[in-house]
């Protein structure tokens, strides 16, 4: 509680801080630079959606800043329109292009990912310049600011105006990026194949949190509009693209702090480039700040050598070019190269990150304390007691251009039961989870879950038909807390609609997540690491929270997919134990694993695999005296016996 | 329509072409080896075309410089590797598109304080006067420029497949990890390909400068082209990027004769999203099967 003081009341006081400078001062040239700051802070906000959570170099957002700035200057000019649909039309046209981009753009990643929105932009700066008879050209477009309900916007009202957008959009972008949806945004960024696993459709997410920055990036271009008075398609080109990821990465990714202080740079940079002073002393700062934080971090061995020395060697450059440089305002991009790459290389984590740290250290404000765990019988309830087959797959074939790794699998899973699935590497288990689980589209065969048939080749709708799985190689969302990543993959909570997520009545549902997702991590033993992030956590760790995370699923079958790879004997027993609970709760089980002291253990059917076909099925024991089995595993079996037992049906 | 136009122009639009395809080229070829592109390779093509310019200008003759021009080229990409894509590779972060675009502004300011805003013409002893062949018109200028790709393009293909460090190419872009097992240093190779990455865009820099002349801005569309036909064709193509470029190039240069030159480069960049949508690892690209 604290902590929600704390940080509330730090927003509420520069709020209200910049909301009484108009009153004090009364300077046309700095309320013009804080109206800036507000709508820079929007945009900024904006583009932190992807760049910072969805982790993907976004260069379209000056795009939508532009194509906003046009939507709401022509609502004015040529429909004649007010203030608020001119505003209402920008934000619609940055929401829907956002969405028509991202559709083909977010199936990509990296680098085609940031060269689809660098031609998107291209492309509407080449609209908004030939369009003339709308846009009038390169000539530009000169518009006049109508009054809002009777009320003349003044500088001063048309500032507040703006500060008051920032604030619901602060406000309104804080209660998302708190609640499953934010979740599922940086989950996504970690593990889009674990994310789709979860149930949670990535590309659904993707091109929400796209569509969303892109319509606050039109919004800002609407207020850009009323603001200027005048466009030209000039002004939103690659340049000032630059100079927002700036913004960005210089504030500190996923962080609203990070995306205010980083408008404030932007907004101040030009004065920083005209006044000599400033920018001897800026340089200099930056320089000895790069110096004393390189030196740290070498001595403290905490970064490579080019990341301490990079950063000092750009800074240097800046602040002794400054000296020999007639004029700076013509270095202006070489300014902002130098900057950036130290920030970059040398302060990933941007200002805010760093003070977060920092301050962190220093106010010592815990965390909210978690809520007592659920009862477990509400998260995973009991099944009732098992009859007849859960999973049939029937001529299963999965084939890669002329490899039959599945090549007509026949198999049933009956409910309650751990069924094995074993076999030598490259037998084809693997494929078969991942045909199973949605991965892979079969290329052949049927698979039915309780008779009704599984969606195929979608990860997201075989989760959501109750199937869990878990991944052999582990597939956490490593940035995310324990307790978070079993809450992404929470089922049957997650109720509010969006638009009341925007407006804070998240809160209640996101308490009961948390006792849910603690309760399961009480199930793995690790509900004293729930704030732990997951790449943090041991080996053995991660792969029980793999089996939590699953089950967050509330699933009817449960795929373990090698859960005791890599373990040490004593997480081999844990792990053993915690298949065991997990089991006890009624649920079905395949389990496909090397150890055959896990799989005696815990499996009442094993199915053998070898070249994409069952060679053995039965019980452990049965199956483990199996000649076929034998042989597959130790290669051709020798002796008169081996050979006499070969024609034994498998 | 008079089909000689059509015909002139078409030819014209696929000479140009075949730049698109060689900058192009220049990416495959880093992208097979890291997995990265450099978002700043526009800069390098225009940097090394200054260079070169003030080889020239110092009174180096024409095939004295294009070596000259070629080294810088090559540098360059050492640079661009060493200061934008060795660390993020290291982190395995994609850091490097962010860190490429970074050092390409800085070489775009820098070429406008050293060398000056405006276009200059370069220089050539190759004559801009046209041959007629079979009606359409061909100048020996717009011919070196397909000369230049193909050589450049042959002789890089002839390195990776006859050459030790050719194969050792090749054994980094088929697995990296399995090629530093056996021995091959996959960091050296990176910088490699950067450095042929580089030499490649100089060498578009000095085959198109005659034609565009030379000014910071000259590669800023032609980079855009470039990264559509590499997109189109896919990363890993191979010499599906000449044919791609070649189309592109015909494509717009009828563009600009049918919806005006401000629509130049439309067609490409349209073309580039669309086949994002349809065909995300290019026309000629492998598909990639995901593995968990």
């Amino acid at each position: 509680m604290k902590r929600i003081l704390f940080l509330r009341g730090a927003e509420l006081l520069v709020f209200a801080f910049l909301a009484t400078i108009p009153l004090m001062v009364v300077n046309p040239y700095a309320l013009g630079l804080l109206t800036l700051l507000a709508i820079y802070g929007i945009l900024l906000i904006g583009l932190d959606v992807t760049v910072g959570y969805l982790g993907q170099v976004n260069l379209a957002h000056v795009a939508f800043l532009g194509l906003g700035a046009y939507t709401a200057g022509l609502v004015v000019t040529k429909l004649g329109l007010g203030l608020v649909p001119a505003l209402a039309a920008a934000t619609a046209v940055g929401l829907l292009l956002g969405a028509l981009l991202a559709l083909p753009a977010l199936r990509l990643e990296g680098p085609q990912f940031a060269l689809a929105t660098l031609s998107f932009a291209a492309l509407s700066t080449t609209a908004l310049n030939e369009l003339e008879s709308l846009t009038g050209g390169a000539q530009g477009l000169s518009l006049s600011r109508p009054a809002l309900f009777g009320t003349t916007l003044t500088p001063p009202i048309f500032f507040w105006l703006c500060l008051v957008l920032l604030a619901l959009v602060w406000m309104v972008m804080r209660n998302l990026l708190a609640s499953q949806w934010g979740r599922a945004f940086e989950a996504l960024r970690d593990s889009p194949i674990a994310t789709d696993a979860m149930g949670v459709g990535t590309y659904y997410h993707k091109v929400a949190a796209f569509s969303l920055g892109s319509g606050l990036g039109g919004l800002a271009g609407g207020l850009y509009a009323f603001n200027f008075q005048y466009l030209q398609p000039q002004s939103f080109v690659y340049e000032l693209m630059i100079i927002l990821l700036l913004g960005v990465v210089l504030g500190g990714r996923k962080s609203l702090w990070g995306a205010f202080v980083g408008a404030t740079v932007v907004v101040l940079l030009p004065n920083l480039l005209s006044n000599r002073t400033l920018f001897h002393l800026f340089s200099g700062a930056g320089f000895a700040v790069a110096l004393a934080a390189g030196l740290r971090g070498l001595v403290k061995k905490t970064t490579r050598p080019f990341q301490a020395f990079a950063p000092v060697v750009a800074m240097g450059l800046l602040a002794i070019g400054g000296f020999f440089v007639e004029n700076t305002e013509d270095w202006r991009k070489g300014i902002f190269a130098l900057m950036l790459f130290s920030v970059v290389v040398g302060l990933p984590e941007g200002l805010m990150g760093f003070l977060a740290i920092f301050l962190a250290k220093l106010f010592r404000v815990p965390p909210s304390p978690l809520p007592e765990p659920s009862n477990l019988e509400e998260v995973l309830p009991q099944h009732a007691q098992g009859d007849g087959p859960l999973l049939v797959l029937e001529d299963l074939k999965r084939h890669f251009g002329g490899v039959k790794a599945v090549d007509g699998l026949s198999l049933q899973v009956l409910a309650g039961t751990i069924h094995g699935l074993i076999g030598p590497n490259g037998s084809g288990k693997s494929t078969v989870v991942n045909v199973i689980s949605g991965l892979y589209t079969p290329t052949a065969g049927r698979i039915s879950l309780r008779g009704a048939t599984l969606p195929q080749g979608s990860l997201t709708r075989v989760a959501r038909a109750g199937v869990a799985r878990t991944f052999q190689n582990l597939q956490l969302f490593s940035e995310l807390t324990a307790l978070e990543n079993v809450m992404v993959a929470l089922k049957g909570v997650y109720r509010m609609p969006l638009p009341l997520v925007l407006l804070g009545f998240a809160r209640t549902e996101e308490r009961r997540a948390q006792a849910d997702a603690l309760a399961l991590l009480d199930l793995i033993g690790l509900k004293d690491q729930a704030r732990t992030r997951a790449k943090d956590l041991t080996y053995g760790a991660q792969r029980f929270l793999e089996i939590a995370r699953a089950l967050a699923r509330k699933p009817d079958l449960l795929i373990l997919d090698e859960p005791a790879a890599g373990l040490a004997h004593p997480d081999v027993v844990q792990q053993i134990e915690i298949i065991k609970r997990v089991h006890a709760r009624g649920v079905t089980i395949i389990l496909i694993e090397h150890h055959m002291d896990v799989v005696s253990e815990l499996c009442d059917q094993v199915t053998v695999l070898d070249g994409g076909r069952i060679i053995a099925e039965g019980a452990p024991d049965e199956v483990k005296r199996h000649p076929k089995v034998i042989e597959a595993y130790l290669g051709q079996a020798s002796g008169p016996e081996a050979s006499a037992a070969e024609p034994q049906p498998a | 329509m008079n089909p000689s136009i059509i015909g002139q122009m078409a030819v014209s639009g696929a000479l140009m072409g075949l730049v698109y395809a060689l900058i192009a080229y220049g990416f495959q070829l880093t992208y097979a080896t890291s997995k990265s592109i450099n978002f700043g390779q526009g800069e390098l093509v225009m940097v090394s075309a200054f260079f070169s310019l003030t080889l020239t200008n110092l009174g180096l003759p024409y095939w004295a410089m294009v070596p000259g021009g070629l080294l810088f080229g090559a540098l360059l990409g050492l640079v661009v590797e060493r200061t934008g894509v060795r660390l993020a590779l290291e982190q395995k972060s994609e850091g490097w598109i962010l860190l490429s675009i970074i050092l390409g502004l800085f070489f775009f300011s820098a070429a406008e304080n050293i060398w000056g805003r405006d276009d200059r013409p370069f220089p050539t002893p190759i004559s801009a006067d046209p041959i007629h062949v079979f009606g359409v018109d061909v100048t020996r200028l717009e011919l070196s420029v397909a000369v230049g790709v193909f050589a450049i393009m042959g002789l890089i293909e002839l390195f990776k497949r006859r050459t030790l460090l050719g194969k050792a190419f090749e054994a980094v872009s088929a697995d990296r990890d399995a090629a530093e097992l056996m021995g091959i240093s996959a960091t050296r190779t990176v910088m490699l390909s950067y450095a042929l990455s580089g030499t490649v865009a100089a060498l578009a820099g000095i085959l198109v400068s005659p034609i565009t002349t030379v000014g910071p801005t000259m590669a800023s569309a032609l980079i855009l082209k470039a990264f559509s036909v590499a997109v189109v064709a896919g990363l890993d193509s191979g010499f599906g990027v000449v044919l791609i470029g070649m189309a592109l190039g015909v494509l717009e240069s009828l563009a600009s004769f049918y919806l005006g030159s401000g629509w130049r480069e439309a067609p490409s960049l349209t073309l580039l999203i669309l086949a994002l949508a349809v065909r995300p690892t290019g026309v000629f690209g492998k598909a990639v099967i995901r593995k968990v």
